[in-house]
C-alpha cells in the first residue's frame, strides 16, 4: 500500500516535471532552414528552451533510483520478516 | 551487510549532495549550453548500464559451466541493475537529445543495440519471475547470448556514421568538464556496489528462507 | 558419427511431419495470414507503402518461426521424445543441429510461399534477383533459427514457456532482423549498390557464425536437469 502511495507520487512528480518540456515542444516547430544557423542567431521563438529538459533529466534519475532502492528495501524487508516468523516457530516448537 | 556498507553509503550520499555543485559550477558547452549538463547523469549511467550487463554476463557463464548458486544471485542482481541504469541512460539520453539534435530518437547503432540490451535484461527479469523451476539456468544462457551485444555497443559509434558521439570524447575532454564527469562516475560507481550488495542479499536471505523450508518438509 | 546423427534426427522429423503435415500447413497458413493482415493495413488507395515489402517479409518469417519453433518442440514435449533424444548415446550438439536444421527446412519452405506473395501484393520485385535474395534468405533463417532453437529447447520444461518464448527470442534476433531487412531492401532498389548488400551479408554470416558457436556451446548444460 506504501509502496503503491509512492509510485503513484513518483509518477505525478514526473509527470509535472515533464509535460512543461513537451509543451515546450509542440508550437515552436522551426521552419525548413536552407542555411545552417548557429543557434545563438535563432530567434528566440525557434529555440528549444533547456532547462525543463535539463531538470525532467535529473529528476528522473533521482526518482529512478529512490523507486528502485524502495524496491529492493521493501523485498528485503519482507524476506527478513518471514525469516524471523519462522525461527520463532521453530523456536516454540523447539527445533523440530 | 558487511563492515564496509554503511561507511560507503554515506561516503555515496555525501558525493551525491556534492555533485551538483561541481556539476553547476562545470563550464557552459560552446554548442550545446545548459542541456549539455544532463552529461554529467547519462555517461556514467551508460557506463554502469554496460559495467552491469558484463557482470551479469561473465556471472552467467560461470553459474551455467559451474554451477555456483552465488553466481546465479550476483547474475539476477546484475540484470536488475542493468534495467535501472538502462532506463536512466535511455531517458536521459533522449531528453538531451532532443534539445541537441532536434530529435527525440535515432534509429543509429548504438541507440538500436542499447534499446535491445535492455530489452534483453528486461526478459530476463521476466523469465526468472515467470519461468518457474529451472528458469536460472535458463536466464544465464540468455545472459550469455546478450552480453555478445555489449562491446558492439560500446565500439559501434567508433565504425559506424551515427549521430551519437564517439568514444574518444571522453579521454580529451578539458580539465574543468573532466572533474565534474569523474566525480559524478566514481559517485554512481559507489552507488552501483552498493545497490549490488544490497539486491545479492535479497537473494541471499531468499535461499536461506528456502532451505529452511526444505529442512522442515525433510 | 555427428553427421549421421544430424541426419537421422532430420529423417526423424520429416517423417514425423509427413504423416500430418500439421506444423508446415499451419505455419505456412499463419504466415500468409500475418502477410494479408500487413496489407490490409498498409495498403492505401491500392500503393504498398514505399519500401515496405522487405520488412513486411522478414517480420512474417520471424513470426511464423517463432510459431513453428513452438509447435515443433511441443510434439517433443508431449511424446517425451526430447528425454529420449537426451538419453540417446548421441553428442548433444549434434542433436541441437538437427533439430535446427529441420527447422530451417521448415522455415524455407515457408519463404517460398512467402516470396512471391509479398512480391505480389506490395509491389516489389522480390523475384528479380533470386540468387542473391535466397542467400540473404539463408543466412538470416540460419540465424534465427539457431537462436530460435536454443531457446525453444530450453524453455521445453519451463512455465509460461509460449509467451517467453518470444519475450526472450526477438531482442536477441533484432540484429538479424535488421540486418536482413536492410539486405533486402537494398537488393530491391532499382540501382543495386553491391557494396551495401556485401556488407550486411558478412553481418549475417557474422552473426550466424557466432549463435551457431554460442548455441553448440551451451546447448549441453541447459538441456541438463
Amino acid at each position: 500500500m506504501k509502496l503503491l502511495a509512492a509510485l503513484l507520487v513518483l509518477v505525478g512528480l514526473c509527470a509535472a516535471v515533464t509535460a512543461p518540456a513537451l509543451e515546450a515542444q509542440q508550437p515552436s516547430q522551426p521552419q525548413q532552414q536552407d542555411e545552417f544557423v548557429p543557434i545563438d542567431e535563432l530567434p528566440p521563438q525557434d529555440q528549444l528552451p533547456a532547462a525543463p529538459l535539463l531538470v525532467a533529466a535529473y529528476s528522473f534519475v533521482v526518482l529512478a533510483l529512490f523507486a528502485y532502492v524502495l524496491s529492493v528495501a521493501r523485498r528485503l524487508g519482507g524476506v527478513q520478516r518471514e525469516l524471523e516468523r519462522f525461527e520463532a516457530e521453530l523456536k516454540r516448537s523447539g527445533r523440530t | 551487510m558487511p563492515k564496509w556498507f554503511t561507511p560507503a553509503a554515506a561516503i555515496c550520499g555525501l558525493m551525491f549532495a556534492v555533485a551538483p555543485v561541481l556539476i553547476a559550477n562545470a563550464p557552459y558547452e560552446s554548442t550545446m549550453g545548459l542541456v549539455q549538463k544532463i552529461f554529467y547523469v547519462h555517461l556514467p549511467s551508460a557506463w554502469m548500464f554496460l559495467l552491469a550487463a558484463i557482470i551479469c554476463g561473465v556471472a552467467s557463464v560461470r553459474f551455467l559451466f559451474r554451477g555456483d548458486p552465488r553466481q546465479d544471485r550476483l547474475a539476477w542482481a546484475a540484470a536488475e541493475l542493468v534495467v535501472l541504469f538502462g532506463v536512466v541512460t535511455l531517458v536521459t539520453g533522449p531528453l538531451w537529445a532532443r534539445k541537441a539534435w532536434g530529435v527525440w530518437w535515432q534509429w543509429d547503432v548504438r541507440l538500436t543495440a542499447s534499446l535491445m540490451g535492455w530489452m534483453v535484461a528486461v526478459a530476463y527479469l521476466l523469465l526468472r519471475r515467470y519461468g518457474g523451476p529451472g528458469s536460472d539456468k535458463l536466464a544465464a544462457g540468455l545472459a550469455l547470448f546478450g552480453m555478445a551485444n555489449v562491446p558492439f555497443v560500446y565500439i559501434s559509434v567508433n565504425y559506424w556514421r551515427t549521430i551519437h558521439p564517439t568514444t574518444n570524447v571522453v579521454p580529451t575532454l578539458p580539465a574543468s568538464f573532466g572533474l565534474p564527469l569523474w566525480f559524478s562516475a566514481v559517485t554512481f560507481l559507489l552507488l552501483f556496489v552498493l545497490l549490488l550488495r544490497v539486491r545479492v542479499r535479497l537473494e541471499e536471505q531468499r535461499a536461506r528462507l528456502d532451505a529452511l523450508y526444505l529442512s522442515m518438509d525433510a | 558419427m555427428f553427421a549421421r546423427v544430424v541426419w537421422l534426427i532430420l529423417r526423424k522429423d520429416f517423417t514425423v511431419e509427413v504423416r500430418s503435415l500439421e506444423i508446415a500447413y499451419t505455419t505456412l497458413f499463419f504466415a500468409i495470414s500475418c502477410v494479408l493482415v500487413f496489407a490490409f493495413a498498409l495498403v492505401q488507395e491500392g500503393r504498398a507503402p514505399e519500401g515496405g515489402a522487405a520488412g513486411i517479409l522478414w517480420i512474417a518469417i520471424a513470426f511464423a518461426g517463432t510459431l513453428a519453433l513452438g509447435r515443433t518442440f511441443e510434439r517433443e514435449r508431449q511424446s517425451e521424445t526430447l528425454r529420449a533424444l537426451l538419453l540417446a548415446p548421441a553428442a548433444r550438439p549434434a542433436v541441437y543441429v538437427g533439430k535446427l536444421l529441420g527447422i530451417v527446412a521448415l522455415l524455407t519452405a515457408a519463404e517460398i510461399v512467402l516470396v512471391p506473395l509479398v512480391a505480389l501484393l506490395f509491389q516489389a520485385p522480390l523475384l528479380g534477383r533470386p540468387f542473391w535474395l535466397a542467400v540473404i534468405l539463408l543466412t538470416g533463417t540460419v540465424g534465427f533459427a539457431a537462436v530460435g532453437t536454443l531457446f525453444a529447447a530450453m524453455l521445453v520444461r519451463a512455465r509460461s514457456r509460449d509467451v517467453l518464448l518470444p519475450v526472450l527470442l526477438y531482442p536477441i534476433t533484432v540484429p538479424v532482423i535488421i540486418a536482413g531487412v536492410r539486405a533486402t531492401a537494398a537488393l530491391l532498389q532499382p540501382e543495386v549498390d553491391a557494396g551495401i548488400i556485401r556488407f550486411w551479408l558478412a553481418l549475417l554470416v557474422c552473426f550466424d557464425v557466432v549463435f551457431v558457436t554460442l548455441a553448440l556451446w551451451t546447448f549441453e548444460p541447459l538441456m541438463t536437469d
